[in-house]
């Protein structure tokens, strides 16, 4: 027993270092970690996939059979000891028992002994009653049933780890190891995949995933081995002809539900089936869980927008998610790729997110959470539209990932588009003004026209020539004011502070930068009424009430042309409309012990609660007439397995009934 | 004998009927092993199934057909409980007129709770759990002045009592305003961290009632509510400042009925499990009440301050003033306790009666942590498609297990007693409490629904 203990021990703190170190990831990542050098050092223990090590299953090996030699050695010992009444034992034996009990009656001894044999089984004790000579002897049990707990509880771990053992990947490894099946770690088409690779259909043990894209059928899963892959044929065909997501009026997914029809080529039968989480689907020994979802390959058309040049050249692309496209650069003759990652056809925010709430006194802390529990913040949780997630992958091969969203969201109160680009921090978004159509289109055009020195020329001189003013005026103004467009048009407001640092006294700069963004504000105006007009647009109208949002777009352009430069690709695209297909993921398992896991437990709990509920008390009553005619000494002993203060308190109760049986005079003892 | 327990309409009476020399039980049940059932048990039988039926006519859309035989099987169940130990049945009634006369109130309406008086301080869940809090405070001071008052100890009691009753009752109507909520959102309280930490200090405090009764003392109160204490101040903080009262929908992995048996039976383990830490707390200190050295107290202090400081770790940034203070108090509350040893150890029971409660709540929560554990494998098998995949709360939930299965083991086979015993109970609500909190916060899992 000392060695299961420490076999447990040793179990318990492997299992600790498992939950510790995040298990079955990739070697890079470990390396990552930890360095080349303990990685191979802890890779020689096998710490990445711990629980199936051969270590630790060897460990679980010693255990099960310590347990079955403890138990095929104790058991037919504790049954036959259950069984026995003892009542071989002797009367002085049970002086040497800790709780005993010595009295005389004035009884005879069968009456004493018929008084007590009959109090005894009214306490529920199985008496068996012994005469030796003159004396009698009353053996008494109760609760023997405990033995079984003892029995059951070590018997179930025995069958929990089996049936556990049976359900590992243990089976799977060793039909790699011994029926030389190999795991495929190169890309390829299911159909190409030689026997070695494939699983048998009548495999009693696996556990496999299976993505099956809208509309689609699959008939084989994939289990994962090590860094390759075995492809298990499965006994029917699953079609997966929708999947569904239902969401609470808080934006959280509610349901994941997939619509499959189960096709069973064997039995030539058909049938339709859901298939939720928490309700997996039964058939042919094979359980199908719905374990997750992806994107199917959904298309989707993207609008694509070049970052320079003084022509707006906008573009559409067709593309879907999964794919890659190329996608020429200008007349250069380069090219870049663009891989479509992600579409998301919702997206919840939180667009207060950023902005930590301002601190709450005490009082009103208390206040908010009195009352009803119904939710009182996310009342900025929002669905803000589809978005789409691209890769841009230049010819170096260097790629960054961004995420543009199709709709525009309001912020600040004005709508802007978003577009984020992740360079390793996380997303940033650039935010673009939207234009009557909630698109970026007016934006690039602004973005081409301020590329073209012409329309700059042009832009000032409207400006200019709209201020009025003396000759001498005119000029100062024309001259700053080109210099400011200029500057911004090649380096954005970056450029500018940088020109007012090194060319205008500190004292000065602040009144400075004032003058210089009014010029270019008004400057930009031009801009876009002249690029207004080269798409056919009416120019802007300056009624009160559309001035103010002309001049907020205006800012926000501002904002953003600057920020375009530093935006770190070539082109942008953005979400023009998509169709989206999704797949469910499925796990298919087929789990032969399983049911010997679940009769384990029963046999567990039936176990433990018997061990702990069912006290074993044993209680000898040796009677023995006396010297003086019709009197009798009364001789008993009381034990049990636990000595607890219950036991302690019972057999006190005991001792009172024997001291009233014996004392009461012909009287029966109910 | 009885004189002093507050809630026992029921003890004389039994206690008059019960046979001159067949109850010694000091239970202030003062019933021994089985009574015969009376046509109280009847009649609250028939009050259960009543309500049972009602809810099952009334609500039978919010339930699927398991629902309904959970709910069938919950009145045997709490009529059976309500005669093993009759306190429960007032405890009972009185939260299920109370949670009656709140959801009348509410007349379907979830914005009543800011109207009716009685919902706005007093029966509306937050309100009534805001109450538990409250009286379980006052109610740990009242069991530590009780080691120089008996009437301060019996107010520990009394409430005790009450703050059981109001926990239980705010999570009945946070049961049904998450219902008034919409249809789809509601669901039984036991799905999130601050939801389960209730639950916590109810069993808890439940379990302690049953052996202060049991064993008819009332010096171990204090050691159990400090337990709950730290529960409740964590709660506090976890609702205060980030809003964790409010009702959330449920995840779908968490949509299903096994919830309803999985969280509370793991719970009665955990409950158990602490309870039985502290009555080891309190054994050590009785143990050591003549020591002069304080070396021999330093372990001691040690695991005392650990298990004060443990909730600490839920801090994400820095350690604030507050957090501060707390770990401060806890040092001082575990110092002055050994402080004072000897005067609160003239107050404990015998060393047997503790190592007994000690041996009896492992048991309890052992027995019922294993059918959880059980349970959330089956579950598992439904939701994450297998039974048993060495996630880190599974994993944890195993080492508690061995833990305290080794414990037992020890105990039944070799006679552990004692010293070792108690001690090691009280490194066990480590482990416990890791299992319960440290896993949501430093490890990733399928359970990341108590995630802060």
């Amino acid at each position: 027993m000392r060695f299961a203990i420490s076999l447990l021990v040793f179990i318990c703190l492997a299992s600790l270092i498992g939950t510790v170190l995040p298990q079955n990831r990739s070697a890079a990542n470990y390396i990552d970690q930890f360095g080349p050098f303990w990685f191979e050092v802890l890779d020689k223990f096998a710490l990445w996939h711990i629980y199936n090590s051969a270590w630790f299953l060897i460990t679980m090996a010693f255990l099960v059979t310590s347990t079955s030699l403890c138990l095929i050695r104790n058991a037919p010992k504790m049954l036959k000891d259950a069984r026995s009444f003892r009542d071989t034992i002797r009367a002085s034996s049970l002086r040497s028992f800790h709780h005993k009990h010595e009295l005389n009656s004035t009884r005879t001894v069968a009456s004493a002994a018929g008084a007590m044999h009959a109090w005894l089984s009214k306490q529920g004790y199985a008496v068996r009653q012994r005469q030796d000579g003159d004396s009698i002897l009353l053996a008494a049990k109760r609760g023997s049933g405990n033995r079984l707990g003892y029995i059951f509880a070590h018997a179930a771990i025995v069958i929990i780890c089996v049936g556990g053992l049976l359900d590992s990947e243990l089976p799977v490894r060793l039909q790699v190891l011994l029926l030389g099946k190999t795991p495929i770690t190169e890309n390829m088409l299911i159909a190409d995949v030689p026997a070695a690779g494939r699983l048998s259909i009548s495999n009693p043990s696996f556990r496999a995933n299976v993505l099956i894209p809208e509309g689609g059928e699959r008939s084989a899963a994939i289990v994962n081995v090590d860094d390759g892959a075995l492809v298990q044929a499965l006994p029917f065909t699953l079609k997966l002809k929708k999947f569904i997501v239902d969401f609470y009026s808080t934006g959280m997914p509610s349901r994941f539900v997939s619509q499959v029809e189960v096709i069973d080529q064997q039995d030539d039968k058909k049938f339709d089936a859901i298939i939720e989480v928490n309700e997996p689907l039964r058939y042919k020994g094979v359980t199908v869980y719905q374990s997750s979802f992806d994107d199917g390959g959904s298309s989707v058309e993207l609008t694509g927008y070049p970052l320079s040049g003084p022509t707006d050249l906008s573009f559409e692309l067709q593309g879907k998610v999964g794919q890659t496209n190329d996608v020429a650069l200008g007349a250069s003759g380069k090219s870049i790729k663009v891989e479509v990652t992600k579409l998301r056809p919702f997206n919840v925010e939180d667009l207060t997110a950023g902005e930590p709430a301002p601190p709450k006194a005490m009082a009103e802390h208390v206040a908010s959470v009195t009352g009803s529990a119904a939710g009182k913040k996310n009342t900025n949780l929002r669905n803000v539209g589809p978005s789409v997630e691209y890769r841009l992958i230049d010819q170096n091969g260097q790629s960054l990932l961004f995420h543009n969203y199709m709709v525009p969201v309001e912020l600040d109160g004005a709508l802007v588009l978003l577009a984020g680009v992740n360079d390793g921090g996380g997303f940033r978004y650039l935010r673009i003004p939207a234009d009557e159509q909630g698109s970026v289109q007016e934006f690039m055009r602004l973005r081409a026209a301020l590329a073209d020195p012409q329309v700059r020329q042009l832009a000032v001189q409207r400006f200019v020539a709209a201020y009025g003013g003396t000759m001498a005026e005119q000029q100062a103004l024309k001259l700053s004011s080109e210099r400011a467009l200029e500057t911004f048009a090649t380096g954005g407001l970056q450029a500018i502070s940088k020109f007012l640092e090194t060319n205008v006294p500190p004292a000065e700069q602040a009144r400075a930068a004032d003058i210089v963004i009014r010029l270019l504000g008004s400057t930009m105006t031009e801009v876009r009424n002249i690029a207004r007009e080269r798409a056919g647009q009416p120019s802007l109208e300056n009624t009160p009430e559309l001035l103010e949002r002309n001049m907020v777009w205006s800012r926000l352009a501002v904002a953003a042309l600057s920020d375009l430069k530093l935006y770190p690709a070539p082109m942008m695209f953005t979400l023009k409309g998509f169709e989206q297909v999704q797949a469910s993921i499925f796990q298919v398992s087929r789990t032969p012990g399983k049911n010997i896991v679940y009769l384990g437990c029963l046999f567990l709990v039936f176990g433990i609660f018997t061990m702990f509920y069912v006290r074993d008390r044993r209680i000898w009553v040796w009677l023995k007439p006396q010297a003086d005619e019709g009197n009798t000494h009364v001789l008993a002993a009381m034990t049990s397995q636990k000595r607890t203060l219950d036991f302690n308190r019972e057999f006190d109760r005991f001792k009172q009934a024997m001291n009233r049986l014996g004392s009461t005079e012909g009287k029966s003892a109910s | 004998m009885n004189k002093l327990i507050p809630i026992s309409p029921t003890t004389q009476a039994a206690n008059a009927l019960s046979n001159d020399w067949d109850d010694l039980s000091d239970t202030g049940d003062a019933r021994s092993e089985r009574v015969r059932a009376t046509w109280s048990d009847g009649l609250f039988f028939i009050a259960l199934a009543m309500g049972a039926g009602f809810a099952l006519t009334r609500f039978s859309s919010a339930m699927d057909y398991y629902e309904q035989i959970i709910l069938c099987l919950t009145v045997p169940l709490l009529t059976w409980l309500g005669w093993l130990w009759r306190p429960l049945r007032g405890l009972m009634i009185s939260a299920g007129l109370a949670a009656g006369l709140a959801l009348w109130l509410y007349q379907g309406d979830i914005g009543n709770a800011e109207k009716a008086f009685l919902l706005k301080y007093l029966l509306s869940s937050q309100s009534a759990i805001l109450w538990m809090c409250a009286l379980f405070v006052l109610a740990t001071i009242c069991y530590w002045v009780g080691i120089v008052s008996d009437t301060a100890a019996w107010l520990g009691t009394a409430l005790t009592w009450g703050a059981v009753f109001a926990g239980v009752t705010g999570m009945l109507v946070r049961w049904r305003e998450g219902h008034l909520l919409g249809a789809d959102i509601g669901h039984i309280p036991v799905s999130n961290l601050y939801e389960v930490f209730v639950l916590f200090s109810l069993i808890t405090a439940v379990f302690y009632l049953f052996y202060e009764r049991r064993y008819n003392t009332r010096a171990l109160g204090g050691f159990v509510l400090l337990v709950i204490t730290s529960a409740v101040i964590f709660l506090l903080w976890y609702a205060f400042t980030r809003d964790a009262a409010q009702i959330q929908p449920l995840v779908p992995a968490l949509k299903s009925w096994w919830m309803k048996i999985h969280v509370p039976a793991n719970f009665i383990g955990y409950g158990t499990f602490s309870l039985a830490a502290m009555v080891g707390f309190a054994y050590l200190v009785k143990q050591h009440s003549q020591t002069k050295s304080w070396l021999k107290l330093l372990p001691l202090f040690i695991l005392g301050v650990l298990l004060a400081g443990e909730p600490m770790v839920f801090r994400t940034q820095g350690l604030s003033a507050t957090w501060m203070l707390y770990f401060g108090l806890g040092a001082l509350i575990v110092g002055a306790i050994l402080l004072f040893r000897r005067p609160i150890a003239a107050r404990l029971p015998s060393l047997e009666v503790l190592d007994d409660i000690m041996y009896r709540a492992i048991a309890v929560g052992f027995a019922f942590f294993t059918v959880a554990t059980i349970l959330g494998a089956l579950w598992a098998a439904d939701a994450w498609g297998a039974y048993w995949q060495w996630d880190p709360k599974e994993t944890w939930a195993l080492i508690v297990w061995l833990n305290y299965a080794a414990w037992l083991h020890l105990r039944l086979m070799k006679g552990l007693r004692g010293t070792l015993a108690a001690y090691w109970a009280l490194v066990g609500l480590l482990v416990t409490g890791f299992a319960f909190l440290g896993v949501n916060m430093f490890l990733s899992g399928l359970h990341s629904y108590g995630a802060l």
